[in-house]
């Protein structure tokens, strides 16, 4: 192989397109050059730790694995798991500039706009959607709004509910949302204030069982971030299926921003707005 | 505070109808697609519905509905549904010989059986699919399926398809099957370029 | 001139790729009909090359997706397929393609078209 450094700290030029180019197939995140130092460490200690001493035949062992234990272990070393607020903000800014105007547009006045947030994780990303809407909806009075969350890891859903949050997980936060919607703890914690968490309904669910989805009904919003990318192809199928059946015509579905539907299913419509890119199932008569 | 309300004073939208498997069968083949589309999503989770999901698939217009129907297919994966999974990629419709191809691609058990028969049949288009197929699967006989594809095939796409998998690998148990292929296509510029990449992947491995 | 290739094999992408830069034509590149057409809502392409049989979203119904939307639907498209039959080529022109290429293509042949195209353009 050419360009190894003495202690195979660095793939090839090659080594790395072939595994982006795969890696993109597999879970939808393309890196780019500037993730190759990332990448490539995180290889090379997969390698170490499963014993290949070639990039080639642990490319090969990772493909062929009909159990994919390997794959997951990569794409969980490649991803970076951290949830905080207001992550991924410009998504926030596309559903109040342009996703909820579109949608309340086509409502009565008296509907309530419907948003669904799964993974909740934690909460940080419900109530993010609450506190964006709160601060910058400039229709915020005007509309009735539920925020539904749900996770399939109970432990999660009660963290959320507690509402305690780190300085990390809250340092995006415009210092005045920080005052008015969070009482300081001890040990530079935060806990969000009550009428946040009475507002969202937290429910426990696994997003590929379609049976469990049923619950979820005539959402608006769903922001499904970051979680797709952990499935196989055929639960991710599964699970934008069951998202699809869970919104209304014409609702919008933001996922992660190195994520895409490109790799997943065709049957939401892509949108493009001038912060995100989001994607839209069908308004009716295309069901 | 904004009007953020709290699920409970709401209720409809919590009740989940009472599902029966008769209810989906008939709810498979109504008028209106979101009941089938919901019906065969549901009935994935019955093993003894893939005789009437193949059936439904046959006649399905509605894309949505479609995807749905194969997902479900493809979660039972008994023969009945792997069978009719195949019997897509002889369908004049790209979208679903390709929807075929993708769910196949991830039942290397399951097909595997059939795969032999796949890469020898008589129409070329099904080979090409079977290629593809084993080109996307995990699944160690894959890679000794393409090599018998490049080595023999006289199509030069079908052969094309499988060197592309191959090609990715750079495996030198594939080197005389390329070589071979090489020879049997002279004059055919993409199978000269996808072999020669081929055999500097194996080289510089 | 910029093309975006849409063909879900990379070998084919990168052949393609090949004979095109050998033309002077700048070269993007895309798996998938979705894929493409999420960067043709961000781009202007002046030319499409697309294969037929992709996943997620095939040929036909990728160009039939540009010819339906506003600022795309004059966008240049050539089909490159496996497919053979003149029922197949029929399918191409109807859902909006300007021209159709068997596969596997012949540099010259590829290139005459870009040709012919960058001309009009």
């Amino acid at each position: 192989m050419d360009n190894q450094t003495q202690d195979n700290t660095v793939l090839s030029k090659e080594d790395f397109e072939r595994f982006r180019e795969f890696f993109y197939e597999k879970t939808g995140i393309l890196f780019d050059e500037s993730k190759r130092y990332f990448v490539d460490r995180r290889i090379i200690e997969r390698m170490k730790v499963t014993g290949y001493d070639n990039f080639k035949s642990y490319f090969i062992a990772i493909k062929y694995d009909i159990s994919g234990k390997e794959l997951q272990n990569l794409i969980n070393a490649l991803t970076v798991n951290e949830t905080y607020f207001f992550r991924e903000e410009y998504q926030f800014q596309a559903m109040v500039e342009n996703m909820l105007p579109e949608i309340t547009s086509r409502k009565k006045p008296g509907e309530r706009v419907r948003i669904f947030s799964i993974p909740s994780s934690t909460g940080e990303e419900p109530y993010s959607i609450a506190l964006y809407l709160l601060e910058y909806w400039k229709d915020i009075d005007k509309w009735d709004i539920e925020i539904v969350s749900a996770d399939i890891d109970t432990n999660a859903l009660e963290a959320a509910k507690q509402g305690v949050y780190s300085s990390r997980s809250v340092q995006n936060l415009p210092k005045p949302i920080l005052q008015k919607y969070f009482t300081p703890l001890k040990d530079g914690y935060y806990k969000i204030t009550d009428d946040l968490i009475n507002a969202i309904e937290f429910k426990k669910a696994n997003i590929v069982n379609s049976i469990e989805m049923l619950k979820f009904r005539n959402f608006d919003i769903v922001f499904c971030r970051n979680l797709l990318i952990y499935f196989d192809d055929l639960s991710r199928k599964k699970a934008a299926e069951n998202l699809y059946s869970a919104m209304n015509p014409g609702g919008f579905i933001c996922l992660g921003h190195a994520e895409s539907m490109s790799r997943i299913s065709s049957i939401f419509e892509a949108r493009r707005f001038p912060k995100a890119i989001v994607y839209q199932k069908p308004l009716e008569g295309n069901v | 505070m904004g009007l953020i309300k709290k699920q409970e004073e709401f209720k409809p939208q919590e009740q989940t109808e009472e599902i029966s498997f008769e209810l989906l069968i008939k709810d498979l083949n109504d008028e209106d697609p979101q009941k089938r589309l919901l019906a065969a999503r549901l009935l994935g989770n019955y093993k003894e519905a893939s005789i009437y999901l193949v059936d439904r698939l046959g006649k399905e217009t509605h894309p949505a509905v479609r995807e749905s129907i194969i997902s479900s297919l493809a979660s039972i994966k008994d023969e009945i549904s792997i069978k009719g999974l195949i019997d897509c990629l002889r369908s004049d419709d790209a979208k679903l010989r390709n929807s075929a191809v993708e769910a196949l691609s991830q039942l290397p058990n399951e097909v595997d059986s059939c795969m032999k028969e796949l890469i020898h049949d008589k129409d070329r288009d099904v080979r090409i699919f079977a290629a593809n197929i084993a080109g996307l699967m995990n699944h160690p006989k894959a890679i000794y399926w393409l090599i018998e594809i490049v080595e023999n095939d006289e199509d030069v796409n079908v052969c094309g398809t499988a060197l592309n998998e191959l090609a990715e690998l750079g495996i030198e148990e594939s080197k005389e099957a390329i070589l071979k292929a090489k020879e049997r296509f002279k004059n055919e510029p993409y199978i000269q370029f996808a072999a020669d990449l081929a055999l500097k992947r194996i080289d510089n491995g | 001139m910029n093309v975006l290739i849409v063909d879900d094999s990379a070998l084919v992408r990168s052949y393609h790729r090949q004979i095109l830069e050998s033309g002077g034509f700048y070269v993007e590149e895309a798996a998938n009909g979705l894929e493409a057409y999420e960067k043709a809502l961000t781009k202007n392409y002046d030319l499409y090359i697309v294969d037929i049989n992709m996943p997620v979203l095939d040929g036909y119904s990728f160009v039939q997706k540009l010819r339906d939307t506003k600022d795309l639907k004059q966008s240049p498209v050539i089909m490159v397929s496996t497919e053979q039959e003149n029922k197949d080529k029929d399918m191409a022109f109807r859902c909006g393609a300007n021209f159709y290429i068997a596969k596997p293509v012949k540099p010259e042949e590829l290139l005459g078209f870009c040709k012919i195209i960058s001309g009009v353009n």
